[in-house]
């Protein structure tokens, strides 16, 4: 499946140009507002620029990771309005993996080994400890399985609602709430995307953990919360499964 | 006149159609607004710190001030172009008695209406909320400065948006990623929407003032909070007025080459 995406989007070469660039001048005028504005300011919410820096590179880690994976969500409304969702159903292949991560995206694909290797650059900038390393991998991953529970729930409320578009626009808007330390927000504000909506775990907290902000016992609530969440996901799309209607088909 | 005011008012309950459509657009622009607040306020966290030219109330006025300026300025229906293009619909208008220009200029009237009345309103239940101190301008020759620059603005990003549009008639399957990064991307950021221009190295900024972009949302602000004044209104006045005439030939230029490609595909 990845591999006929990989193959459509390379037959639109202009198109795969056009978006790497953007995506890669997007990438670079945040890069140097942060660098520029750090300059001025010497810290933000308390942290340096190599600090702050690590917490953009983190966003745009697991942002592209998810993005790269879940493409196929962006592309999952035509199939519940056309009732063409009958036929991923009655495939021999389980019909949320296929609606999640049928169509991998390579655009991010090309730019993800750079940015790691960046991130990493960055992150070693910071001197951290081997046990820190360890959190801030394992609080990436999390992040991840946090990130497939979003879109897992954004798929189900495709199903249920048929509103797709907004929803992972919005779950797009609130993670971009991540780019920047979360501690810039005020409560209630804070306490809302780091729990409620968990951008905070999702983004925020490997950063924190690298720069050993985060006790053992954080980083275990944040993995026992991406599971938690990942759990709730699951049982949200077999709801949902049960909502399907097949209209249009 | 008459035939435009209709249109006006079709477009304007076309977009009443697709109210979800609408009202998500504009959380979406809500959440850009409390990133980019928080943001600044953290800088600003001690009312007295004054960095890159800006206190406290003038960064924040900044940030409400795109949030209407964005509505005023980058709310446009014209971004439908491309598709009427590349499937063949732009035939429909070819062949009535109506100005293309004129058609989409009307259309982007009244979603810049719809766009800035629901960003009043957002702007007043955010101050509420956030109770921000914010710059208020009493000059009235200031004032009408910027009503000058914003009516250049509005121009100008028309003229922009039909040029990216009309890349269409050469690549019609490209015509959406031409405005991703036209219009989202380059034209978002070197317009000062994502952030103050002025953070940049004077080097840069000394070129950008000669693009086009400052005069879109950056510009107007600066003169609205008094940063640029005198002499400097009046250079700015000139390079607009000559990116709107420049952009314009451009634009009459593009479209009359572009036609001569047109084939009507998918009619």
């Amino acid at each position: 499946m990845s591999r006929n995406s990989f193959l459509a989007v390379f037959n639109q070469k202009a198109a795969l140009t056009i978006f790497l660039v953007g995506k890669l001048i997007r990438f670079f005028f945040f890069f140097a507002f942060i660098v520029f504005l750090l300059k001025g300011t010497k810290s933000l919410a308390g942290y340096n620029l190599n600090q702050t820096l690590l917490f953009f590179f983190t966003f745009n880690l697991i942002d592209t990771i998810s993005q790269f994976l879940f493409r196929e969500v962006y592309r999952f409304r035509p199939l519940i309005v056309s009732g063409g969702f009958d036929l991923v159903l009655s495939k021999p292949i389980n019909a949320l993996f296929r609606s999640l991560m049928g169509g991998a995206d390579v655009i991010d694909l090309i730019t993800i080994i750079p940015l790691t290797i960046a991130t990493f650059y960055v992150a070693s900038l910071l001197n951290p400890s081997i046990l820190h390393t360890t959190f801030y991998i394992l609080l990436v991953l999390n992040g991840l399985v946090i990130a497939s529970a979003f879109h897992i729930f954004v798929l189900g409320l495709g199903i249920v609602t048929l509103e797709i578009d907004h929803t992972i626009m919005i779950y797009r808007d609130l993670t971009a709430l991540g780019r920047f330390p979360i501690d810039i927000y005020k409560e209630p504000l804070r306490g809302i995307i780091t729990f409620l909506i968990p951008i905070g775990v999702m983004v925020s907290f490997p950063a924190k953990a690298i720069m050993g902000l985060m006790s053992p016992i954080g980083v275990a609530w944040s993995l026992v919360f991406g599971g938690l969440i990942l759990f709730l996901s699951l049982k949200f799309w077999k709801f949902a499964l049960k909502k399907y209607t097949s209209a249009s088909s | 006149m008459k035939k435009y005011l209709q249109i006006f008012k079709l477009s304007f309950q076309q977009e009443f159609a697709y109210r979800l459509n609408f009202v998500m657009w504009r959380v979406r622009n809500i959440l850009q607004i409390i990133l980019t607040f928080f943001l600044w306020s953290s800088v600003f966290k001690n009312p007295e710190t004054s960095v890159f030219g800006y206190n406290q109330e003038k960064i924040l006025t900044y940030v409400f001030g795109i949030l209407i300026l964005r509505a005023i300025v980058f709310s446009a229906r014209a971004v439908d172009v491309a598709g009427e293009i590349s499937n063949g619909d732009i035939t429909n208008f070819l062949l009535k008695p109506i100005s293309y220009f004129k058609y989409w200029a009307t259309r982007d009237t009244a979603s810049k209406v719809l766009n800035l009345s629901f960003s009043v309103v957002e702007i007043t239940i955010l101050f509420v909320i956030l109770r921000p101190h914010l710059f208020l301008q009493t000059n009235l020759l200031i004032l009408f400065a910027v009503f000058v620059f914003l009516i250049l603005a509005v121009i100008l990003f028309f003229c922009l948006l039909f040029i990216t549009n009309m890349s269409a008639f050469w690549m019609p399957e490209n015509g959406w990623a031409a405005q991703f990064l036209f219009i989202a991307i380059i034209t978002d950021f070197l317009s000062g929407g994502v952030f103050p221009l002025d953070i940049l190295p004077y080097t840069f900024q000394k070129v950008l003032y000669s693009t086009p972009f400052p005069y879109l949302l950056f510009f107007p602000l600066q003169v609205y909070l008094g940063k640029i004044a005198g002499l400097e209104i009046i250079r700015g006045l000139v390079t607009s007025f000559a990116w709107v005439f420049i952009l314009f030939m451009s634009v009459r230029f593009i479209w009359a080459k572009g036609l001569k490609r047109y084939s009507a595909e998918g009619r």
